[in-house]
């Protein structure tokens, strides 16, 4: 068993005693002090709540925290919860702890969760953000149930979000997955969502995991892994979606980690997508999608100025990544005042995909094509809040949609550029 | 073998309870009796018990199987004559078994002569010998106990035309022992018993013996003081003697009937025992150690007694909801296998006929602090028949061989007091005293052997318990010591081979040797020790220090 000596012998001492489970919570945590008491209480009153007969654990994968967080998630009593909740425990519940040295990355926690998972036969399994501070003991049942009683492997969340919160989602991940896959998920990349043991062990088993640390994005790789493995994938309204307030992420990271993920995966998965024809919705408890509509101040102006700098510093990348035609249009919207500004679904689904086909063909550094998409989704973007600054949820649902159908109907466009290639 | 001088001769004991009427029948009239329990004694000596409790033997209408008593002071007659107890009580001490009597003082029958005349006018001396009202309107606060057949705690009597209180059926009245008379002759009728012999009373259902107003009727101070004056009676008139208090309770609700050690010497921890089949199906310790740690201590004179099985269903009165629900789904998924707030079921057939389970419990029950009781049957893995009504079905005639009437009787099998079990699995031809005792690996000759090593140390009647919490949660383990008598007890309540580390450090440089076999095992060091164990394997070791 190649792939599980990764473990610790003190983690698998600790798995020995926790033997079989029927529900297995995974739990990445660094330096989560602040926010992981709750996350945990919550957690055991979702088990307690929703799963008093069944055997669970929670494993904590940490990656270096300094501040005890680990401690804090094996200390925590779920007497504590209790009182507070009426509830009663029939069985022990475990909290289990490991740690992995070198660089966080979320791939080596995940994959620890899924041996883990694979060790114990858990038969249901969810991944739980340390961060979701307003998550609530219902969102266990509501992405675990679906696996454990109802037979899908992978249950993917809905949140009740602004409607200005999850662009790179809206605008790029949903719509192009969607057009691709033909699989209407409307967040497939998350740091919640449930899957079953037998979706966690195939892809446990793939290949990708021999650098270490299974590379960024690896919840992404999974969602696409499901699809594309067949497997049974569905939808959880959870409700609304809050998280820790920090420093605003740097966009290129996240774009290494999801669009960078996807265009990788493309190459792998052509034989699949190549073949899809439309999308059909996944079956969803609740909501598909809830827009909060509270106004908030964004700095359109600042966002058109990066897009325009961007179009003309990374020009010569440019020319290598997209076609004349698109690249010429990129260079008319740049050149337009804040009020004429206007970045068209059109010309935004051409330039993604042809990111995405000199991707695969590398015509130049990888990473640079990840670098050089962000100010185009920063134009984007400009474009999409200005298109939705008064709309209503609706209309922003409507707006979404055309997006995707235009994803959808350009996808020919990618085929085309990709089978050139070939 | 005489009976021990030891007043604490209860703390070593191992019980076996029994009805007289399903153990053995002499006179062929189809009812086992006291001759017959009698000449099962050698029997009973070679299991290894050394005290019986006999359910009620008393003149009734038998409309609850004897708890409906209509007089004190004699024996009913289809189980003997007075006499025919008395040589049966001789014949048990000269074996040093030790005799347990029940003794009902919350109720008598209807059919008691002090209710005939208590109910015949509002005027009769015995009238307030029983809690009677103008209105059933009265102690709203107390919960009804027979959930499937009482809708009130008050019935109307159309002869005296008010309502009597009544804690289980209606026709069993309740004694009102706010009357100084009630209390001074439930003294006189044990007496009777203590004078002739008896060794110890079960006292039935002591927590409802007073009502007041505002209250839920159990448990109150008043049942109290009535319960010490008999028990200061009792030592001031007899040495040596045992009361043992039926109260299904919480634990900390249980505690006050031991008082200071001046009240009862025992009490049933009625809620550990569904907590043992729980654990056991949950395969988690948790709910045993939970019920244990929420167990107050006890004076040093009093003991627990525990059980796994008994003559009433498997009482889930003092369970959550949830676990509740958790045990009727588990153990008896069909209706009818349901009674009141239990389960109408025998060991055997809850545990599935399952030998590694039966042997687990049991060896739990004889492990853990208290006195041990084995019902009637459950040493051969006997069967129930739900199709009996209320809790016959785990009261079936005593399976003795695979012959006419198993044994039981010579009588015609129609005239039997109840239908044999005759089911392939537990039926008397498959499931019977002579052929497990002519196999040297049944469960007979195994808990002959359980009660062996259990006698052989102090240890486990006497001794203190301190749980092991290896992080193993299907590992049950604990330390009993005595003195210097060190036992190590490990159970594996998983249906699966299970690995357990446990923390011995204390004990370093002893020996474990294993009981059953006396082998010995490797010798305690710094490092945790290492058990692997099979499926619902148990050990128990005597740590050695050599």
């Amino acid at each position: 068993m190649e792939d599980e000596t990764f473990l610790t012998d003190d983690f698998l001492r600790q798995l020995i005693n926790v033997g079989e489970v029927d529900i297995l919570v995974g739990l990445p945590t660094r330096n989560n002090a602040k926010t992981i008491g709750s996350i945990v209480h919550t957690i055991q009153s979702g088990i307690l709540g929703g799963f008093p007969r069944e055997r669970a654990v929670i494993i904590n994968v940490d990656g270096g925290s300094r501040d005890g967080t680990p401690e804090l998630v094996t200390g925590i009593s779920i007497d504590d919860v209790r009182p507070a909740s009426n509830l009663h425990a029939l069985r022990t519940l475990h909290s289990i702890s490991t740690n992995y040295a070198g660089s966080p990355e979320s791939g080596v926690a995940f994959r620890t969760i899924l041996a883990a998972a694979e060790l114990l036969r858990a038969k249901a399994c969810i991944v739980m953000s340390p961060e979701s501070v307003n998550s609530e003991s219902d969102w266990l049942s509501k992405l675990l149930r679906p696996i454990y009683r109802d037979g899908f492997d992978l249950v993917t969340p809905t949140y009740r979000r602004h409607k200005f919160d999850g662009l790179l989602m809206t605008n790029l991940l949903y719509p192009m997955i969607r057009a691709l896959y033909g699989v209407r998920i409307r967040e497939a990349f998350t740091p919640e969502f449930g899957f079953s043991n037998r979706l966690g062990s195939q892809f446990l088993g793939q290949n990708g995991w021999a650098d270490g640390t299974g590379g960024s994005g690896v919840e992404l790789r999974f969602t696409l892994a499901a699809i594309t493995g067949g497997y049974r994938v569905c939808q959880s309204f959870l409700g609304k979606k809050d998280h820790v307030e920090r420093r605003a992420a740097d966009l290129v990271p996240t774009l290494r980690q999801t669009v960078g993920v996807l265009f990788s995966a493309l190459e792998s998965d052509f034989s699949v997508w190549s073949k899809v024809v439309g999308s059909q919705p996944v079956p969803t408890t609740g909501s598909d999608q809830e827009l909060l509509l509270d106004p908030m101040r964004v700095n359109r102006k600042r966002l058109r100025q990066m897009f325009s700098t961007g179009v003309a510093e990374l020009q010569s990348v440019f020319q290598s990544i997209l076609s004349p035609p698109t690249l010429e249009g990129l260079q008319r919207i740049a050149a337009l005042g804040e009020e004429e500004f206007h970045y068209s679904a059109e010309l935004w689904v051409r330039t993604v995909y042809e990111f995405a086909a000199s991707y695969q063909k590398s015509v130049i550094s990888r990473d640079h094509i990840i670098q050089a998409i962000a100010p185009l989704f920063r134009g984007r973007v400009c474009t999409f809040l200005g298109e939705n600054r008064n709309a209503s949820a609706n209309d922003v649902e409507t707006n979404i949609e055309g997006l995707c159908l235009e994803f959808e109907r350009l996808k020919p466009y990618l085929l085309q550029m990709w089978k050139s290639r070939e | 073998m005489p009976l021990n001088k030891d007043a604490l001769w209860y703390k070593d004991a191992i019980i076996y309870q029994v009805h007289v009427r399903t153990f053995y029948d002499s006179n062929g009239d189809g009812i086992g009796d006291f001759q017959g329990l009698e000449q099962k004694l050698d029997y009973l000596q070679e299991l290894g018990i050394n005290a019986i409790w006999l359910m009620p033997f008393f003149p009734s209408p038998l409309r609850d199987d004897g708890y409906d008593i209509a007089d004190y002071n004699a024996v009913h007659s289809s189980y003997g004559t007075l006499e025919d107890f008395r040589k049966l009580l001789e014949s048990a001490h000269e074996r040093g078994i030790r005799v347990i009597i029940e003794m009902v003082l919350n109720h008598t029958s209807d059919q008691h002569p002090w209710f005939q005349q208590s109910r015949s006018s509002q005027n009769n001396p015995y009238r307030d010998w029983y809690v009677w009202s103008d209105t059933d309107t009265r102690y709203k606060g107390t919960r009804i106990i027979f959930l499937d057949t009482e809708t009130s705690n008050w019935a109307w009597d159309p002869t005296s035309k008010s309502f009597y209180w009544h804690r289980f059926f209606s026709h069993q009245p309740d004694l009102n022992y706010d009357n100084p008379a009630v209390r001074e002759q439930m003294w006189n009728v044990m007496t009777f018993w203590l004078e002739m012999g008896v060794d110890a009373f079960r006292l039935d259902a002591v927590p409802y013996l007073v009502e007041r107003e505002g209250t839920n009727c159990e448990n109150l101070p008043e049942t109290h003081t009535i319960l010490k004056d008999l028990r200061r009676k009792l030592d001031e008139q007899f040495t040596g003697r045992m009361l043992l208090a039926e109260a299904n309770q919480w634990p900390a609700d249980l505690r006050p009937y031991f008082g200071d050690g001046d009240e009862f010497h025992m009490a049933f921890h009625f809620p550990l025992m569904p907590r043992m089949f729980m654990g056991l199906k949950l395969e988690d310790r948790k709910p045993i150690t939970e019920i244990l740690q929420q167990t107050p201590e006890i004076p040093p004179s009093c003991q627990w007694s525990l059980f796994l099985r008994n003559h009433d269903e498997l009482t889930l009165e003092m369970v959550t909801d949830m676990e509740r629900d958790y045990m009727y789904d588990m153990y008896a998924e069909s209706k009818t296998m349901r009674l009141n707030l239990g389960i109408r079921r025998r060991l055997a057939s809850l545990l599935n006929n399952d030998r590694r389970r039966i042997e687990l419990m049991n060896g739990m029950l004889m492990s853990l602090p208290g006195t041990p009781i084995i019902y009637y049957g459950d040493e051969i893995g006997m069967g129930d028949n739900i199709l009996l009504g209320d809790r016959n079905g785990v009261r079936t005639p005593m399976q003795w061989s695979g012959g006419w009437n198993s044994g039981f009787s010579n009588a015609e099998t129609e005239r039997l007091y109840a239908p044999l079990i005759q089911d392939p699995v537990y039926g008397y031809p498959a499931v019977n005293v002579l052929a497990q005792r002519e196999s040297e690996h049944s469960l007979l000759r195994w808990m002959q052997r359980i009660i062996t090593v259990r006698r052989s140390t102090g240890a486990f009647g006497r001794g203190s318990i301190e749980f092991l919490y290896p992080a193993n949660h299907r590992i049950l383990a604990y330390l009993r010591k005595l003195g210097k008598d060190v036992v190590l007890v490990v159970n594996n309540l998983s249906s699966t081979a299970q690995a357990v580390e446990l923390d011995l450090r204390r004990y370093k440089g002893n020996i474990p040797i294993e009981m059953f076999g006396n082998n010995m095992f490797p010798r305690v060091g710094d490092l945790p020790y290492l058990l692997t164990m099979g499926p619902y394997q148990f050990y128990w070791f005597r740590l050695r220090r050599i």
